[in-house]
C-alpha cells in the first residue's frame, strides 16, 4: 500500500521531435543506439500493515534509468520503494547488471542507482538537464520497444505549476505533458526530453485524460545537487499555509494597498517560519526579492509564473536563509528566514513508511501500533470513509494536536487466545497508558508492559470500554503458543 | 408518495376480525416536509396512510411516524365511509408512539376500545390489523412471536427500546395498527425490513413501551424516556474480573463513560463495575433476570419515569458500594436523532447560509468535509459540545457580489463573528444584528477570515432576496 502503483500506459510516438536521439537505422548499429537509458526491473514487497509481521506478495515493476553526468542512473523513488531486488538491462544487448539505491528522496519521488558492474554504465552517454520551458512546449517521452528500439511520443507541456508528488503529496514544482501513450513493456518511470536534454522523469499518466504528470528538472537538479553533499538534506519547507488575497473586502479591512501579497493562514509549530517569526494574517508580499502575486505566484525566468514555494523548497536548500518581505498591521517587515527540511521523527501519523517495517508490538495477543497513513490506506480507495474513523481524523488533523503529543500508538486488532476471552471484538482502539504510564510510543509499550500492576496488564484506552487488563503472568506463559498458533515471526518489532 | 415504514400483510379472513372492526380506524395524513437546502421553503406537500385503534378515554393509539411532520389529519372508521380530521394529542418521537384524538362528537360512539395486554410468548401466534398496500380495506396477518429483544426505533434512529419480532410478511401501512392476542393488544405494528434485506422479520412496540407512554403523558406532558446515560462492557475476560476484585460468579459489567448532562454524572465514575440494579443481580452480559425472562439491564430504567430513582450495587476499587441515581432527565444529546414537526433553523446573512448541523441535516446534505464529519461524529465522545455546543455549519452560498470569494469556506464550521465565540446560532444572529464596519468571520481551523463590509452587505440584501426568491432570513 505503500507506493501508489500509478498505471501507465506508453506510447509510440510517430514522428520524432527534434532531438539527439538517433532514429533507428535499416542496419543494427548498436554504438550509434541511444545510450542514455537502460531498462530497470525492480522486484519490491510491500510490508502488510493490518498484519504488520508479514510482507505482501513480491510485485516487478519495470521502468527506465536515465544516465546523468557524472554516472548518476535515475529513476523515481516510487519504482524502487520497498525492492528486494534491483537489475539493469541494456535495450540493444540485454546485458545485465544488479543494482542498489545510492540515494532516494521519497518527498520529491527520485532516487539514483549503482549498478554492482562499476563498467556497466561505462560508453553510456548522460543527457544534461533542460533550464526552461514554457506550456505549449514539445517535449519527447521515450520508451523502450521489446526488441530494445527506442519508441517515442511527442507531448505538448500543457501546465509548469507546484503540485502534489504522490507519497508525500509535498507541492513541488510539476510539469504536465498532454500526450497519447501506449502501454509498452509495463514501464511506468520514463524520460521526457526536449532538444536533447532532460525536461523531467515521468512519474504517473492517467490514460483517460491522456496526460503525464513529469517531475521537473529544478526538482531533479535539487534532488542530485543534495545527494552530492556528505550529508543529504533534501528538501526545505517554510512551513507556513495561506490563502489568495484577491477578495477586495479582506484588502480594505486588513488596510493592504500594495499590490499582490498572500494571507498567512498557519504557521506550523516548530518550523522555519515560525523560528523567523512570521505570524498568522501576516502578508507575504515578495520572497528573495520575487514579487509575490494574490495568488502566490512569482514570476520565474525559466518556468515563468509559479508559486513561490517553489524558491522556498527547490531554488534554495536546508541551511540557506531566505528573505521575506511581510505586510504586518500597516507596516512593511523584512523577516529573513532559515529553511529547514522537516524532521520526520517528529510527524505524529507519518504519509508514507517506505523501506522499512512496520513497527509493532504484540502483548498476550494485543497487537499494538502506531499509526499512519499507511495502515489507513489498507481500507482501500475510499480509505478516508471507510477506515475507522478516528484514526482517520487522528492523522488528517495531527497538526493540531499538541506538539509533545508523541506518536499515537493504539490497538489495531486483538487475536483471539483464551488470555483475551471477551475482547475479539475490539479494534481500532487509541492506547492511554499501560500499567500506569503515559504511552507515546510503542517503545513505552515495551518498558510499561516490564512493570505489571498487581500481576495484571492494565491497559487503559481514550476511549470505550476504556480499560483492558491481561494476565501478565500468562500471558508470559503463553508466548510460544500464540507465536505457534499464528505463525508470528516475533512479538515485537521496533 | 408513501412514506409509512414497511409493513405485513397476508392474507385475511381470521376469527378476531370482526369485533376488531369496532377498534380499528384508518389514518390518512398529508405532510409537509421542510427541506435543508432551502429551509425558507414550507417544502413539499406528500401523503401517506396508516392505521390505529381505539383506547380509552376516546383517543386513538398509532405510530409518531404516521403523524409526524403532518399538517392535516383524517380518520376513519370501518362501516363509516366519512374521514373526520383528528388531531394529535401526544407524540413521542423516543418510541415512535401518538395518541390522537377525533373532535366531532359523535366519532367514538359505537367503537370499542382496546385493552393491553402483556408480552406474548415466544412461538404464541398472533393477528396484525392494518390497512397495508394492496388494497383500501381492512387487512388482517397472522405470524407467531420470533424473538423479543432490544432494537434502534428507526423512527428516531438513536433510541433503542424492548421490540417484539414476528414473522409476518411484511407491507407499508401496516404501522400504528393493533396486534392482538386473544382479544387484547400485544402490540404496535411499526417497522420492519424490506424483502431485499430479510423475509418475514417484522417488528412491533410491546405493551411495556405503550403502556409507559400512556402513564408519562398522564400528567398532560410528555417527559419522554429518562436514561442513565452512561456505556458499560460485558465482562467476559478472566484477567479482567480478577482484576477488578470480582468473583468468578459472572456478574457484572464494566462501566466505560459516564455522559456530561446525564443522570448518573457525578455519581457513577468510569471504570465502576455494575452488579445490580434494583437489587436484580446484573450478569456479565449485561441481562438481567425479568419477568421469566432475561433482558437488558437498561429495561429496568426504561419503566421508570422522571422524577424516580434507579440504585446501583457497584464495585468501585474493588470494594462495594451502593448507588441511588435520581433519574432527571433523558439522554442528553439529540444531535444523532432524526427531529420531526420543526422548521429548519438557519440563518442568511449577505447570501452566506448558515445551519445548527443535526441528523436532518447530515441526511439532507451527506457532507464528506472530514472536520465537519468528526465534529458531528464524535460530538459526545470528544465532547465537542464544549466548544460548540450548536455546530453551525456554512451550508450554502446564493451567489451575489458580496460573496464573491467565499465560495472556498462552504461546508466550514463557524467558531467567531468579530472576535467573539459562536456557541448557538442565536449568537450569529446578534452579531449580525449589530451595526459593525466590517463582519470578520473566521471558521473552525486554520484559514483566512471571510470579511463582509456592512455597506456591501446592505446592498447585497434586498438583490439577494429577491433574485433567490428568499422570503425568510432567519429561523433561530
Amino acid at each position: 500500500m505503500i507506493v501508489r502503483i500509478l498505471p501507465l500506459f506508453l506510447a509510440l510516438c510517430l514522428p520524432a521531435a527534434a532531438g539527439v536521439i538517433p532514429q533507428p537505422k535499416n542496419k543494427p548499429d548498436p554504438a550509434s543506439k541511444i545510450l542514455s537509458v537502460v531498462r530497470v526491473n525492480a522486484t519490491s514487497q510491500v510490508y502488510d500493515f493490518v498484519r504488520p509481521w508479514a510482507k505482501k506478495p513480491p510485485v516487478t515493476k519495470r521502468g527506465l534509468g536515465t544516465l546523468l553526468e557524472g554516472g548518476r542512473l535515475l529513476v523515481t523513488a516510487e519504482l524502487v520503494a520497498n525492492h528486494t531486488f534491483i537489475e539493469l538491462e541494456k535495450a540493444a544487448t540485454a546485458e545485465k547488471s544488479s543494482a542498489e539505491v545510492e540515494r532516494v528522496d521519497y518527498e520529491c519521488n527520485l532516487a539514483i542507482l549503482k549498478p554492482a558492474d562499476p563498467a556497466f554504465l561505462e560508453g553510456m552517454k548522460p543527457f544534461a538537464l533542460d533550464s526552461g520551458a514554457r506550456v505549449g512546449d514539445r517535449a519527447t517521452i521515450l520508451q523502450l520497444e521489446p526488441n530494445g528500439e527506442i519508441a517515442q511520443t511527442l507531448g505538448t507541456v500543457t501546465s509548469i505549476s507546484v503540485g502534489g508528488y504522490p507519497l508525500d503529496n509535498m507541492g513541488l514544482l510539476l510539469f504536465r505533458l498532454s500526450a497519447p501513450m501506449q502501454q509498452r513493456d509495463g514501464s511506468f518511470t520514463l524520460p521526457a526530453v526536449r532538444d536533447g536534454k532532460l525536461l523531467g522523469l515521468l512519474m504517473r499518466y492517467d490514460a483517460r485524460s491522456q496526460t503525464a504528470d513529469i517531475i521537473s528538472t529544478p526538482v531533479i537538479a535539487h534532488f542530485l545537487k543534495e545527494a552530492a553533499k556528505p550529508s543529504y538534506g533534501g528538501f526545505a519547507r517554510a512551513g507556513l499555509a495561506f490563502a489568495s488575497t484577491r477578495d477586495p473586502q479582506l484588502r480594505r479591512y486588513i488596510g493592504l494597498n500594495e499590490a499582490g501579497g498572500v494571507y498567512v493562514t498557519e504557521v506550523m509549530k516548530g518550523g522555519a517560519a515560525e523560528k523567523a517569526g512570521l505570524k498568522k494574517a501576516d502578508v507575504i508580499l515578495a520572497v528573495d526579492g520575487h514579487a509575490v502575486d494574490q495568488d502566490g505566484n512569482y514570476e520565474d525566468p525559466g518556468w515563468g509564473r509559479i508559486a513561490f514555494s517553489h524558491l522556498s523548497n527547490t531554488i534554495f536548500h536546508p541551511g540557506d536563509t531566505v528573505p521575506f518581505r511581510v505586510f504586518r498591521e500597516g507596516n512593511i517587515l523584512e523577516i529573513p528566514v532559515k529553511l529547514e527540511a522537516r524532521d520526520r521523527s517528529k510527524i505524529i501519523s507519518e504519509s508514507y513508511v517506505v523501506d522499512r517495517a512496520p513497527r509493532y508490538v504484540i502483548l498476550g495477543g494485543v497487537v499494538f501500533m502506531e499509526l499512519s497513513r499507511p495502515y489507513l490506506q489498507e481500507w482501500g480507495g475510499e480509505w478516508m470513509k471507510n477506515a475507522p474513523q478516528r484514526l482517520v481524523f487522528l492523522d488528517a488533523f495531527q497538526n493540531e494536536l499538541p506538539k509533545d503529543r508523541g506518536k499515537i500508538v493504539f490497538i489495531s486488532q486483538i487475536l483471539p487466545t483464551p488470555d483475551t476471552l471477551g475482547y475479539d471484538e475490539l479494534d481500532n482502539l487509541v492506547v492511554a497508558r499501560v500499567n500506569g504510564k503515559e504511552i507515546r510510543c510503542l517503545d513505552d509499550v515495551v518498558t510499561a508492559a516490564k512493570s505489571p500492576v498487581d500481576g495484571f496488564q492494565k491497559i487503559e484506552l481514550d476511549e470505550d470500554p476504556g480499560l483492558i487488563f491481561l494476565d501478565a503472568a500468562a500471558i508470559e506463559a503463553n508466548r510460544d503458543v500464540l507465536m505457534r498458533k499464528y505463525s508470528l515471526p516475533a512479538l515485537q518489532r521496533l | 408518495m408513501f412514506r409509512l415504514l414497511i409493513f405485513a400483510v397476508i392474507a385475511a379472513g381470521i376469527a378476531e376480525g370482526a369485533p376488531v372492526a369496532k377498534s380499528l380506524v384508518r389514518i390518512e395524513a398529508t405532510f409537509q416536509e421542510p427541506t435543508y437546502k432551502a429551509p425558507w421553503n414550507p417544502g413539499e406537500v406528500s401523503g401517506g396512510v396508516g392505521a390505529g385503534f381505539v383506547i380509552s378515554g376516546n383517543r386513538i393509539m398509532t405510530n409518531a411516524h404516521v403523524v409526524s411532520n403532518a399538517k392535516f389529519l383524517t380518520v376513519s372508521k370501518e362501516g363509516d365511509p366519512r374521514p373526520y380530521p383528528a388531531k394529535v394529542l401526544y407524540v413521542a418521537h423516543d418510541c415512535d408512539l401518538a395518541v390522537l384524538t377525533v373532535e366531532e362528537p359523535g366519532f367514538f360512539k359505537g367503537t370499542d376500545a382496546l385493552e393491553f395486554g402483556g408480552i406474548p410468548e415466544i412461538e404464541s401466534t398472533v393477528s396484525v390489523y392494518g390497512y397495508p398496500i394492496g388494497g383500501s380495506r381492512l387487512s388482517v396477518t397472522q405470524g407467531i412471536v420470533s424473538r423479543i429483544d432490544f432494537q434502534t426505533y428507526s423512527h428516531s434512529g438513536m433510541d433503542s427500546h424492548l421490540t417484539i419480532q414476528i414473522d409476518a410478511a411484511i407491507n407499508p401501512g401496516n404501522s400504528g395498527g393493533p396486534v392482538l392476542q386473544g382479544g387484547k393488544v400485544v402490540g404496535v405494528a411499526f417497522q420492519g425490513y424490506s424483502g431485499d434485506v430479510a423475509q418475514n422479520v417484522g417488528y412491533m412496540i410491546p405493551t411495556p413501551v405503550a403502556k409507559r407512554f400512556l402513564k408519562d403523558i398522564g400528567d398532560g406532558h410528555y417527559d419522554r424516556y429518562v436514561d442513565l446515560a452512561l456505556s458499560y462492557k460485558a465482562l467476559f475476560n478472566p484477567a479482567a474480573r480478577r482484576a477488578l476484585g470480582l468473583k468468578d460468579n459472572d456478574r457484572g459489567v464494566l462501566v466505560g463513560s459516564v455522559y456530561e448532562g446525564g443522570s448518573s454524572e457525578g455519581i457513577v465514575k468510569p471504570g465502576d463495575v455494575l452488579m445490580a440494579i434494583d437489587g436484580l443481580p446484573i450478569s456479565s452480559d449485561a441481562t438481567i433476570p425479568m419477568d421469566k425472562d432475561s433482558v437488558q439491564l437498561a429495561e429496568v430504567v426504561e419503566r421508570k419515569f422522571k422524577g424516580d430513582t434507579v440504585t446501583l450495587d457497584v464495585l468501585r476499587d474493588s470494594k462495594p458500594l451502593q448507588l441511588q441515581i435520581p433519574l432527571n432527565g433523558p439522554w442528553p444529546f439529540t444531535l444523532h436523532g432524526n427531529a420531526y414537526d420543526e422548521d429548519p433553523r438557519f440563518i442568511l446573512f449577505a447570501g452566506l447560509l448558515f445551519q445548527p448541523v443535526d441528523q436532518n441535516w447530515m441526511t439532507e446534505y451527506q457532507p464528506d468535509d472530514l472536520r465537519l464529519r468528526y465534529m458531528f461524529d464524535f460530538f459526545i465522545e470528544d465532547k465537542i459540545y464544549r466548544e460548540h455546543p450548536e455546530i453551525i455549519v456554512l451550508s450554502g452560498i446564493l451567489a451575489d457580489p458580496v460573496n464573491a470569494y467565499a465560495a472556498d469556506f462552504r461546508n466550514g464550521i463557524l467558531d467567531e463573528i468579530n472576535g467573539r465565540k459562536i456557541l448557538k446560532l442565536a449568537d450569529a444572529a446578534e452579531e449580525f444584528a449589530k451595526p459593525a464596519e466590517y463582519y470578520v468571520i473566521k471558521m473552525a481551523g486554520s484559514g483566512r477570515p471571510i470579511v463582509l463590509e456592512r455597506k456591501a452587505v446592505e446592498d447585497a440584501r434586498q438583490r439577494i432576496l429577491s433574485r433567490y426568491g428568499v422570503t425568510k432570513e432567519q429561523n433561530l
